[in-house]
């Protein structure tokens, strides 16, 4: 899909290139196609194309912890511990693990991940040009839909006493999944070093 | 060569810096893997494609109505 983009883009390049050592060329009507196609529909197309690299690589784990603030965040999926939530996940394939901060922390609606590129520019401009918050927090706190979206509706999850019982309160959000008391292992971000890592290899 | 001829061709050569710059960025921007590349392609490489874009079609815009030379 990349290698078709790229494509696109030095055939583009190249058009634009005879029409900047020659605009004369436009004068014939053929021309005047060609030019059409490389300097407006060939770039526009790129630049969809190019949004849409874009976003399908920022779902991927390894894009998201080449963030150097989230560098522990990436570790604490290889702890060896299973109380910790996303380690468990990411361990056990639960998530893919290729995309494993995406499948627990966008926002799944419509435009949600779209929502979530927009949060991401803020953090962006907050580690470039303003103070990046220490620890690191959610706005608006990790949202119980996004443990639903797969949990909802499983067998093991739906039977589990503890679970039915506050139902209610966790779909309209009221008690939190990793409110204190129940899932409250999450990335421990700052403790990574000190903790026992899981070695995939061995 | 008639002067909106001229204009005209000097837009194409503005509108094709701005395309090949853009999309040059663009590919800077996939080839490297890191969260400030979407910021490098969709504030400055999309930016100037889309004004490279904009610059060719006001050309044409240039081109389908000249200054009143052959009316009359």
């Amino acid at each position: 899909m990349v290698g078709i983009l790229v494509c696109q883009i030095v055939l583009s390049i190249i058009l634009a290139a005879i029409f900047l050592v020659r605009p004369s060329l436009t004068t014939g009507t053929a021309w005047k196609i060609v030019a059409f196609i490389g300097l407006c529909v060939l770039p526009a197309l790129c630049i969809v194309g190019g949004m849409n690299t874009h976003m399908q690589r920022s779902e991927q784990t390894k894009f998201c912890i080449s963030c150097h603030a989230m560098e522990n965040y990436g570790k604490s999926l290889y702890l060896n511990d299973p109380k910790y939530i996303p380690a468990q996940h990411f361990q056990n394939h639960r998530v893919p693990p290729d995309m494993a901060c995406y499948a627990c922390h966008t926002d799944y609606t419509i435009y949600g991940p779209f929502k979530d590129k927009l949060k991401g520019l803020t953090r962006i401009y907050l580690q470039y040009v303003s103070t990046p918050p220490n620890p690191i927090t959610i706005p608006g706190g990790f949202k119980n839909a996004q443990c639903l979206h797969c949990h909802a509706g499983a067998r093991g999850f739906e039977e589990n006493p503890v679970h039915s019982a506050m139902m209610s309160t966790l779909t309209s959000n009221q008690l939190s999944c990793i409110s204190s008391g129940c899932h409250d292992s999450a990335h421990d971000a700052s403790q990574v070093d000190q903790l026992k890592m899981w070695n995939p290899g061995q | 060569m008639k002067l909106s001829q001229i204009g005209i061709q000097r837009l194409l050569r503005i509108a094709s810096v701005l395309v090949i710059l853009g999309l040059g960025l663009e590919i800077i921007s996939l080839l490297w893997f890191h969260p400030l590349s979407f910021v490098l392609f969709a504030f400055i490489a999309a930016s100037l494609i889309g004004l490279g874009i904009l610059v060719y079609l006001a050309s044409l815009v240039f081109a389908v109505s000249p200054p009143g030379e052959n009316r009359g």
